[in-house]
């Protein structure tokens, strides 16, 4: 009784943190600071002379002298886009870390919600088809026994 | 003398592989147990002949002999012998020597054990050990052979590759990646074998799910070490960057384990038949796939190696694999027919399913995500770059998701549930998982990853410690043993269960630890002269002196060494280097980790300047690092225990009555 | 157990079409893959190719060695070499021999100018007097700004652009004489026999 209690609680509370953490993160969220929008673009950045590091993480001078790029084009009034675009048209679309196009990184949830739908299909096809009746036993022949024996010792491999 | 030794042992190696295969395939088929017995000896044979082949290579690597290229090109006078030894792996060909070495070891591991029983499916098998083999001794004798001569002789190399020998951690997170690699063949080999003879029966899955798991154990250790090394090697503070090549290594490891989840559901119901048989053959493919994108030089990555001639090779044997593989599945299919089919939405079948779904769902991000950029070059739409910020994008939520059923699963009954039971089973462990996203948000931490994977965690926590509470209670009442006595009997009587909860602890650890490391951390550069301090959460750091001296085990490497005291939750001194390798244009990060339970205190040197002496520091507090490693450990124990041979041998049915929860026992039946 | 009895339950998938086409799934699968990590033989993946190429050159103005400013202004009117190195880079001591030559073979009709990548002043004037001057101005870029623009992503590179200041070519690493050649041809120039 209790354990049925606690899940009503529990159910409830997940659903009044859900609904909470969804208007929080709907909300029109305050403007960035020029610093904040300067780190949210370094992270986005490639270095060009690491292999995969991002501008903010990585030390090499070439990666200090795209942080200092960005913290000046953005002072000088750029938005975060324009900086991209100077960026991508210096170096070219590899130096964002991430392709630009949202239609790459929808595809692996499509392809998980194509499986989740196909398995439950799977299931219930299985549901509605109920399982055959299996035919008779006939008792096994002489020397099976001792072979299924056998056979069983050693499926403890 | 002796590398002509070597390429001769690898020669033969090749004859006698090639044989082997052909003795099993004749040998089953006409049942001749002679030949089964020297096609047998053939394998035990090239496992002799990869090993003579490995100590000459090793031979050579400790005796600095510089008339073999793969000496020359890795190795130095002035090099340690234990860097020597390791030089093994340290570059190409003495890698697929190294790789040889550990496949032909597990085939007549393999062989040996079996060469007894399952006298249907063990020809095949071992032919198909004998053709992968032979396909490892055909790229030695051709394209990559380790002992090709050079002349002239030279007097000094360059030494292995600095990144290898700056850190001792090499000589264990090769062996370990390599050892879960090859192993992937075992169970590749006994899928071709069952399919080939058509005995894709629980035998067939009960066998391959044991040699899954021991390469998945190596494979799971390999990859923890490998983001250990990467941390406390190369000096970015971090240690996972979806490199292409961290990436290869992930992808058997997802399948294996969606084979494992899947084989449960599959040996229970003798159902799943073709999804198992595809989740083997593709693990071992991707293990191709992992080893050519290591080694051809396709894709840019950390581990840089420049293109080789072997890529071709590796290409084929990925087409043949696959495509061999494939054909053979298609061509078996109406013989893998399903004995009873799992049919409830909500029961533990359905969510091992579910999980499979997730795992291939992430299998799919992964490979895509790193084969991505070479789908758009193809098409002709330049270079793009897919990093670290996509990968955790797509990754992140699968990874809850999957923690999320980690929990359910094993909690719901096979064959289905009531909500009655849903609610019992699950109450408690929502309001301990919404409790604890409270009290942190009430403690201020805001990032949304860590604040749901401590959510999560300690519902799934909550579920486990129910389920062994309740057990070990049952159990105790019932044989009047005190509670660790209760324990330990039960967790030993149904090691898959506790095995499996005990590497499920392991991965919640390494969620929290990740996802806390990942989001918590700070970090801080300067540029310091001696005397100057400069501060980082907490820490107080003075930089006392800086040095120039060459290592004392190894003339040819020059350090440049900062020494600095820090002082606040640890205390104490540290030097951190940049070094000067003969073998390298720029010098090697060698960054001090400072490491406690709750944090690592983490130090580069950047860049110094000799006259001034002052140095360019980059300080990170990166709290939580310490419970990845021990997390990946806590799995590998978990997953060792449950296939612990145990000695009692009760039948499983019996064993889960005994010690099922009361309330439950009806639903379980 | 370990005999398998034959269930009545039916396989999938059936049908005389299945049984036809099936074998198709191999190629399906099989071909994009191979395809897919075939692309990458053949190039080296460190090699990016520039969007620069066929826009106009980046403006720059900058103090060389000796003291005196630069600006990309006053090099227009001739085809130009622009030179990305520095004096830590080894392949930039490989391929300097090729450009001394190539200032010695072209004359007044090809204009050369170096660009420091993160280098000092001490450490450029180092390399030229153990390698040679070749008397074209190097310029110091001590903020990185100059190599950011035009996309560098370690020395050496090289970019050739023509009189009337575009991107007409880039070379990743260091310049060979045919590299030389071919690209200044490209330009309308041809080497002094």
């Amino acid at each position: 009784m209790i354990r049925r209690t606690a899940f009503t609680v529990g159910a409830t509370a997940l659903a009044a943190l859900v609904v909470a953490v969804l208007v929080i993160w709907l909300r029109p969220s305050a403007p960035m600071s020029p610093a904040q929008q300067a780190a949210q673009l370094d992270a986005q950045l490639r270095c060009p002379d690491c292999q995969g590091l991002s501008v903010a993480e990585s030390r090499t001078s070439a990666a200090a002298a795209i942080r200092s790029e960005v913290a000046s084009r953005l002072a000088g009034g750029q938005s975060p886009d324009e900086v991209r675009a100077y960026f991508v048209s210096r170096y070219g679309e590899w130096i964002l870390l991430e392709p630009s196009s949202v239609a790459w990184w929808l595809l692996p949830f499509a392809v998980i919600g194509l499986g989740a739908v196909a398995l439950i299909a799977w299931l219930w096809v299985g549901r509605r088809r109920p399982a055959p009746p299996s035919a008779p036993v006939s008792p096994p022949a002489a020397g099976v026994a001792e072979r299924v024996r056998e056979e069983v010792e050693a499926l403890d491999a | 003398m002796l590398p002509t030794l070597g390429h001769a042992a690898i020669v033969v190696g090749l004859a006698t592989s090639v044989f082997a295969v052909v003795a099993f395939v004749v040998g089953g088929r006409r049942a001749d147990a002679t030949l089964l017995a020297a096609a047998r000896r053939g394998i035990y044979l090239t496992f002799g002949l990869a090993l003579a082949a490995s100590l000459v290579m090793v031979t050579s690597l400790l005796t600095h002999d510089f008339s073999v290229l793969y000496v020359a090109n890795n190795n130095a006078t002035t090099t340690p012998p234990f860097f020597s030894v390791i030089s093994l792996w340290a570059a190409l060909e003495g890698s697929i020597l190294f790789w040889t070495l550990l496949l032909t070891g597990y085939a007549s591991l393999v062989i040996y054990r079996y060469r007894d029983r399952h006298r249907q499916l063990m020809p095949w098998t071992g032919a198909t050990l004998a053709a992968i083999a032979t396909f490892f001794f055909a790229v030695m004798t051709w394209p990559g052979n380790p002992f090709i001569r050079t002349t002239p002789v030279a007097t000094e190399g360059p030494g292995p590759n600095a990144l290898l020998q700056n850190n001792p951690f090499m000589g264990l997170h090769p062996p370990l990646l390599y050892l879960g690699y090859t192993g992937m063949a075992v169970p590749f080999a006994f899928g071709i074998a069952a399919l080939v003879t058509r005995r894709t029966n629980e035998e067939w899955l009960a066998i391959v799910r044991r040699w899954t798991i021991v390469p998945w154990i190596f494979l799971s250790l390999g990859i923890t070490a490998g983001a250990w090394w990467s941390y406390e090697v190369l000096g970015w503070g971090g240690y996972w960057a979806w490199d292409p090549v961290e990436n290869a290594a992930l992808l058997p490891w997802l399948t294996a384990t969606a084979f494992i989840h899947a084989s449960m559901v599959a040996e229970r119901r003798g159902a799943l038949k073709v999804w198992s048989s595809a989740l083997v053959l593709a693990t071992f493919v991707l293990t191709l796939v992992g080893t050519f994108l290591t080694r051809s030089g396709v894709v840019a990555s950390v581990h840089s190696f420049t293109q080789s001639a072997i890529g071709p090779w590796f290409l084929a044997a990925i087409v043949i694999s696959l495509g061999g593989g494939l054909s053979l599945l298609i061509w078996r299919l109406p013989d893998l027919h399903d004995r009873d089919r799992p049919a409830a939405t909500v029961s533990r079948e359905s969510a091992f399913l579910f999980n499979n779904v997730l795992f291939l769902g992430l299998t799919f991000a992964v490979l895509f995500g790193t084969l991505l950029p070479l789908i758009v070059e193809l098409f002709g739409g330049g270079t793009i770059s897919v990093g670290a910020p996509w990968f955790d994008r797509v990754n992140v939520p699968i990874f809850l998701a999957l923690v999320f059923l980690m929990g359910v699963g094993p909690a719901l009954p096979w064959g289905g549930t009531s909500w009655k039971t849903a609610q019992e089973r699950f109450g408690i462990p929502i309001l301990a998982g919404v409790a604890a996203v409270v009290l942190v948000l009430a403690l201020g931490m805001r990032a949304p990853a860590p604040i749901a994977t401590i959510g999560l965690a300690v519902f799934v926590a909550v579920v486990m410690g129910d389920e062994v509470v309740r057990g070990t209670r049952v159990r105790g009442r019932a044989r009047h043993e005190g509670p660790p006595t209760a324990l330990w009997r039960l967790a030993t009587r149904n090691r898959r269960r506790y095995g499996g909860y005990l590497a499920h602890a392991g991965v919640l650890v390494m969620a929290i630890a990740i996802s806390i490391s990942a989001t918590l951390g700070t970090d801080a550069t300067a540029t310091l002269t001696p005397g100057q301090t400069m501060q980082v959460a907490g820490y107080t750091l003075t930089y006392r002196d800086f040095a120039n001296e060459a290592l004392p085990d190894n003339a040819s490497v020059i350090e440049h060494r900062a020494e600095i005291a820090y002082a606040g939750p640890q205390t104490g001194t540290l030097t951190t280097a940049l070094r000067d390798y003969p073998s390298s244009t720029t010098p090697i990060a060698t960054p001090a980790v400072r490491t406690s339970l709750g944090e690592d205190l983490y130090v580069t040197l950047i860049a110094y300047d000799p006259t001034a002496k002052s140095a360019t520091l980059h300080v990170f507090v990166n709290p939580g690092v310490m419970w990845i490693w021990l997390g990946g450990g806590i799995l590998g124990l978990g997953a060792a225990f449950a296939i612990w041979p145990d000695r009692r041998r009760l039948p499983a049915e019996v064993a889960e009555e005994l010690t099922a929860p009361a309330p439950s026992a009806p639903a379980e039946a | 157990m370990a005999l398998d009895q034959a269930q009545p339950s039916r396989s999938w998938p059936r049908g005389a079409l299945w049984r036809r086409l099936r074998w198709i799934v191999v190629p399906i699968v099989v071909v994009p893959l191979t395809a897919v990590l075939f692309t990458g033989f053949g190039r080296d993946p460190s090699v990016i190719p520039s969007p620069l190429i066929g826009k106009p050159m980046p403006s720059f103005s900058l103090t060389a060695l000796d003291g005196h400013t630069v600006s990309s202004a006053e090099l227009a009117g001739k085809p130009l070499i622009v030179n990305f190195w520095a004096s830590w880079c080894a392949p930039c001591v490989q391929e300097h021999p090729v450009l001394l030559d190539t200032a010695r073979r072209y004359g007044e009709r090809v204009a050369i100018v170096g660009i420091l990548y993160n280098d000092t002043a001490e450490g450029a004037a180092g390399f030229l007097a153990r390698y040679g001057d070749g008397g074209w101005p190097d310029l110091l870029d001590p903020s990185g700004g100059t190599a950011v623009s035009f996309g560098v992503t370690g020395p050496p590179e090289t970019f050739f652009v023509d009189a009337s200041g575009v991107v007409r070519g880039k070379q990743f690493g260091p310049v060979t004489a045919d590299v030389v050649t071919a690209q200044l041809a490209a330009l309308g120039v041809k080497a002094t026999p």
